[in-house]
């Protein structure tokens, strides 16, 4: 229970689940379950919530409580797994805990010789990753109570609900406990928790900057109190509820809001009470930092920028070589035009096509049909040299350097492989992996009209 | 073919790595017909050359100001990155993500799309972090991260291998202990055992001398508990950098930033990013759950044509060195790294071989060192040196030019006369390439920024025009003059002036600590007077000559029309006459001003244009010693052209095979001497995209079997041959038998 009391302090809007959790594992002396699975989104605050409160209870009774706590990201292989696992249980160092296969885990595990009081709790944090292992692995850690007659429970942390871990072999049904997600008022509550960080995160900076009046500034900031934070915390949530309830994301940003919030304070120009002033100020710096919230770029102050100007300026600021434009163009090009057409437009005299009327109506695209707006399709890397050279005006042999452009281009992620990527003769298939709007940016700084070689603009 | 023991041309042709000097010594060897096998002493007879040393102390002496210059020019960002690292690592550093345990701080590189030298710069980082801080680096190359295993394992292999061997700095007796166990195996390494170790090797030795009260190796929960505390446990961060963080599998890197998050409560991990284009690559690869766990910030280099340009300016073109590039030479390097590939490590190497292959000609390029240098070097050349001065091209125009038939004799035939008549000759280069470099600068200034720089804006482009042709018959250059004749006064005297003003800067700062500086500067200081003492006359030109002109005006403009009214034109002819000579008046210049621009101009022209920035069939004799200009040999050995190669083999074997049967008098000659394979692929370059085999047969056997036996079978051993051939044609990517039509070929080439 006491266990219970401070981590029913140190985590609020928590309780239920405290609860649940305390009646399930956290008397010492009672027979654990054999496993329990905890679902919920992110920043629910699942794994916070259990390490503490595993760390409380170790604390309390220490010999008598073993628990592992391992992330399955890590274990690519289930090898990995057993052995972290029989690390933090059995106390012992790399050498001696080979573990094969989950047989022989089992054994250790077995071999492990305790006195019957003890517990040992294994919780596997981003538990969704077992299925893709043996498939022995997830029924049998829920079944490890019976397979080795431990006072074992194994924990399962995922973010999925028990119906996705289904599999042909059927598990045993365990404990569920759902963390729900924070409401708007239970966010406020938790994110005015972080007052003190908000304040020491602001005197952190001061002291970095060292602005002349640093004194009067840090008095300032001692005098914010939490209820001024909580008003500002309602503009904040306000603005960002809608957007984003991911809890950590809420507070990182809320915190380094807060500093452009105080600004205007500690510069002397708006008094503390002045809430639509300082509205009028947060305002704007919300919007941008609303614009970029999940980027977590560590410079707050880079400025805004929507989303079609950022193609533009990314085509702008990539600097490739001369060739390796012209190089980009022709797999544009080669990506969006069918081969058909490359006779008509890039030979000079292809003879003229007879205007039939069901050409006429072929050609009479929808912008559904428009290959532009279809997807790229691939091309062989003999045809983009050959739409290369056909576009470019220049003699220019064909030489390693030029070959070796292909590549780089491919590992900028600019062209991708289809198929045939270790084949050497020319065969191999490629797609071009930007847009239009990129390649019209590009094309106009070597001076270039793509439209013209596109067949769907003709 | 003159070198035939070049190294370089072999029966296989294709790209030849050369690494450094040592392949430039072999080479050297071998040329000189040395076939001992005792390296030693080849080694010994190529140090000993005195072309060779030269090469060396030049070479040398440029490599460590290029470095200098790329750690100059790198230092702002990486000094800024560093302090990101460092400031991540510290506990006052990361308030805004404080007691947020699993975020990871990164750092988004962004470094420019030649990728080839991003390696180097990384590795300068790694050396700067290594230098501010406790720290492990570790590269992580996509390369190595196949999969998830693959890229812990090499990191955590990369992590504890390096520290084992980095000297030990606190633990001597852990440090056994550790290198013992430290037998790793790469399948033994994960994260536990990065944890393993990292507590070992830095926490516990800080817990011992701190508080032992805590025991840090079995309670894992302590450090996420208070993470204050964790924060001060953290002395030593360990960085992962991903110098190609397009090449990743996404997956794979979002399940590596995963697991780093995860270990950051106990590992204090830093991720540095290599990122080619642009900050968007990075939230493209990451989805939010992944992007959650990081702290991302972002840093810029300087764009790779910026780094080349300052290269080139400061140092290629750097008038300390006696070594030059022809115009051709220099923009054929140039043309590399613009139109292919940016990449500054490619450009130094390829100057490097040019400069490999200008010293190996002889060693009276020895002589290409400074003054002084060059003075003492005189003296040991031998009688064949001097010969090869004498070949030398542009020694004839000099000799022509003495009118005394002793001295002519003299010069030709007496070793040591020439040699008293070297140092006047060799000051001669110098001076000109220096003046060369000075007035490079102030035309630089001069059309560097008018209306679309019909010259080009950067030094680089300059200097190749200059070099490589007339200056004053280029219509660009006739354009630049007009576009400066046409300025105003205020423009053009301000341009003239801050050009004077920054050649004089220039020279105070490069020139002046040369040899020959002063004789450089007297010449160009004379040459400014002069250009001075116009530029003052433009200036007055304007003022007082504005009445002067006004009154003129009047004067002038009546007398055309009442001249006119008085002539009656009796004829067309006449009156085209009239129009062209009044045309012709009209252009003269009327103004003061315009005359007195006009003569600086031409002053500047005359003085300056055509007597220093002459082209290189211009350049004072024996210049051959200080330029290099021979660009097919360098373009035939650092430029890879596969399929050409491939064409001229089997086109013309001779010209790889030497041998006496296949001479060829046109290329597209069919001999039966020549070998199989090249007969069937003369015969298949005649045939269009569908091959015939039966006709191709035919064509071959008459080719090679001589006797005229139209109706008879095909000797077996001929087919043989031809099928032989054929196969080979297949194996080497020019032919595929079609599917579609029986019997027949499809050419893969076009």
């Amino acid at each position: 229970m006491e266990v219970f009391n401070k981590l029913n302090e140190r985590f609020p809007c928590r309780k239920n689940v405290l609860k649940t959790l305390t009646n399930l594992i956290g008397h010492s002396e009672e027979m654990l379950p054999a496993a329990i699975h905890i679902y919920g989104h992110t920043g629910t605050g699942k794994t916070t919530l259990l390490k503490n409160f595993f760390n409380e209870s170790i604390r309390r009774n220490k010999n008598k409580l073993n628990v592992a706590y391992v992330n399955c990201v890590e274990s690519y292989t289930s090898r990995i797994l057993f052995e972290n696992i029989l690390e933090y249980i059995s106390g012992a160092i790399a050498d001696d805990i080979k573990t094969e296969n989950l047989k022989d885990f089992v054994e250790k595990l077995r071999r492990i010789q305790s006195q019957p009081e003890v517990q040992y709790i294994i919780s596997l944090d981003n538990a969704e990753r077992l299925r893709d292992m043996d498939a022995n692995v997830l029924p049998s850690l829920l079944r490890l109570q019976q397979l080795t007659g431990l006072n074992i429970c194994v924990i399962l942390i995922s973010q999925l609900p028990l119906e996705k871990f289904y599999c042909k072999t059927s598990i045993d049904d365990p404990i569920t406990i759902y963390f729900p997600q924070y409401t708007k008022s239970e966010t406020l509550e938790i994110l005015s928790a972080d007052f003190k960080n908000a304040q020491k995160l602001i005197v952190a900076l001061l002291n970095r900057k060292k602005p002349e009046d640093l004194s009067t500034k840090l008095e300032i900031v001692d005098t914010v109190t939490r209820e001024f934070f909580n008003n500002y915390l309602n503009l904040f949530l306000g603005v960002f509820y809608k957007a984003c309830r991911d809890l950590s994301e809420l507070k990182i940003t809320a915190r380094k809001c807060f500093t452009f919030y105080m600004e205007p304070i500690l510069d002397g120009t708006v008094s503390m009470s002045d809430v639509s002033r300082l509205w009028r100020c947060i305002a704007g710096q919300l919007r941008t930092a609303l614009s970029q919230v999940y980027i977590r770029s560590g410079q707050p102050e880079t400025p805004v920028v929507n989303n079609d100007k950022e193609i533009l300026k990314v085509a702008q600021s990539l600097e490739l070589p001369y060739y390796g434009k012209y190089l980009l163009i022709a797999a544009f090009i080669a990506s969006y035009n069918s081969s058909k057409e490359d006779k008509r437009l890039f030979v000079k005299n292809h003879g003229k096509r007879r205007k039939r009327l069901q050409n006429v109506n072929a050609n009479a695209k929808v912008t559904e049909k428009m290959n532009t707006y279809i997807g790229p399709k691939s091309f062989s890397v003999d045809r983009l040299l050959a739409i290369f050279y056909a576009i470019l005006d220049e003699k220019v042999g064909l030489t390693c350097n030029l070959l070796s452009q292909i590549s780089t281009l491919v590992n900028l992620k600019l062209l991708s492989f289809v198929s045939g990527e270790n084949v050497m003769d020319g065969t191999s298939r490629l797609q071009c992996t930007v847009g239009l709007e990129f390649v019209i940016c590009i094309s106009q700084v070597v001076g270039f009209n793509v439209r013209q070689y596109l067949s769907d603009f003709n | 073919m003159t070198d035939v023991m070049d190294p370089t041309i072999s029966v296989s042709k294709g790209c030849f790595v050369f690494k450094g000097t040592s392949s430039a010594k072999n080479s050297g060897a071998t040329k000189r017909k040395h076939n001992d096998d005792n390296v030693s002493a080849l080694r010994k007879q190529m140090t000993g050359q005195p072309y060779y040393s030269t090469y060396t102390a030049t070479w040398q002496k440029l490599e460590s100001h290029i470095e200098a210059l790329q750690s100059e020019s790198y230092a702002k960002t990486l000094e800024d990155l560093v302090t990101y690292v460092k400031n991540e690592c510290s506990a006052e550093g990361n308030m805004d993500t404080y007691d947020m345990e699993e975020i990871v701080p990164a750092a988004a590189l962004l470094t420019g799309v030649n990728q080839p030298d991003h390696l180097e710069q990384f590795a300068t980082l790694t050396q700067r972090i290594l230098q501010k801080m406790s720290a492990s680096v570790c590269m992580l190359q996509s390369r190595d991260c196949a999969t998830l295993k693959s890229a812990v394992e090499t990191m955590v292999y990369n992590f504890v291998e390096n520290a084992e061997r980095s000297p030990p700095t606190e633990l001597e007796d852990e440090d056994t202990e550790q290198r013992e166990k430290k037998r790793l195996r790469r399948t033994q390494c994960n994260m536990r055992q990065l944890l393993n170790w990292y507590r070992r090797k830095y926490i516990k030795p800080q817990l011992q001398t701190g508080s032992e009260v805590e025991d840090a190796a079995d309670d894992v929960s302590d450090a996420c508990e208070s993470p204050t505390k964790s924060y001060s446990k953290r002395p030593h961060a360990l960085v992962v950098i991903l110098p190609d963080f397009e090449c990743f599998n996404t997956a794979i890197l979002q399940d590596f930033i995963l697991m780093l998050s995860a270990y950051y409560t106990h590992l204090p991990f830093v991720l540095v990013f290599g990122v080619a284009t642009a900050v968007s690559a990075v939230h493209n690869a990451l989805p939010y759950h992944v992007t959650s766990k990081i702290k991302l910030c972002v840093f810029k280099t300087l764009t790779a044509p910026v780094c080349l340009n300052e290269i080139l300016e400061r140092v290629i073109l750097s008038p300390k060195y006696a070594f030059n590039l022809s115009g051709k030479a220099f923009k054929f390097l140039t043309h590399i790294f613009l139109y292919y590939d940016f990449s500054i490590h490619g450009f130094i190497q390829a100057y490097k071989y040019c400069l490999m292959e200008h010293f190996f000609q002889g060693n009276a390029y020895a002589l290409c060192a400074n003054y002084t240098a060059s003075l003492n070097r005189i003296k040991d050349l031998t009688h064949e040196d001097i010969e090869s001065i004498r070949r030398l091209l542009s020694f004839r125009p000099y000799v022509e030019s003495i009118n005394d038939c002793k001295r002519i004799i003299a010069i030709l035939t007496d070793d040591s006369y020439l040699k008293k008549k070297l140092p006047q000759l060799l000051r001669d280069c110098h001076i000109h390439f220096m003046l060369l470099r000075i007035f490079l600068e102030f035309f630089t200034v001069l059309v560097g920024d008018l209306p679309k720089c019909p010259l080009g804006k950067q030094r680089r482009e300059l200097y190749s025009f200059c070099l490589s042709k007339e200056l004053r018959d280029q219509p660009e250059f006739k354009e630049c003059w007009q576009i400066l004749s046409f300025m105003s006064k205020d423009e053009f005297v301000a341009k003239i002036s801050k050009a004077i003003s920054v050649t004089e800067d220039f020279m105070s700062a490069e020139i002046v600590g040369l040899e020959l500086a002063n004789d450089c500067m007297t010449t160009v200081t004379s040459k400014f007077q002069a250009l001075k003492a116009l530029l003052t006359r433009v200036v007055m030109a304007g003022t007082e000559d504005k009445s002067p002109t006004n009154t003129a005006a009047p004067t002038t403009t009546p007398a055309t029309p009442e001249s006119s009214k008085q002539q009656k034109f009796t004829s067309r002819q006449d009156l085209k006459d009239h129009l062209l000579q009044m045309s012709k008046q009209q252009n003269k210049p009327t103004s003061e001003y315009a005359q007195a621009v006009a003569q600086t101009l031409l002053h500047i022209q005359n003085e300056i244009v055509v007597c220093h920035l002459a082209p290189l069939a211009r350049a004072p004799p024996l210049h051959e010693l200080f330029v290099f200009s021979d660009v097919s040999t360098v373009r035939r050995n650092i430029i890879g052209a596969p399929r050409a190669a491939l064409h001229m083999a089997l086109n013309n074997p001779h010209y790889y095979l030497q041998c006496k049967c296949c001479q060829l008098s046109e290329s597209n000659q069919l001999l039966a001497t020549l070998p199989d394979l090249s007969v069937a692929y003369k015969l298949h370059l005649e045939c269009g995209r569908m091959i015939n085999l039966f006709d191709w047969l035919q064509a071959f056997r008459s080719v090679v079997d001589d006797i005229d036996n139209e109706q008879e079978q095909v000797d077996p051993q001929i087919q043989a041959r031809f099928t032989r051939a054929v196969a080979e044609l297949q194996f080497l990517g020019y032919i595929k038998m079609s599917k579609r039509k029986t019997d027949h070929a499809t050419r893969l080439t076009w």
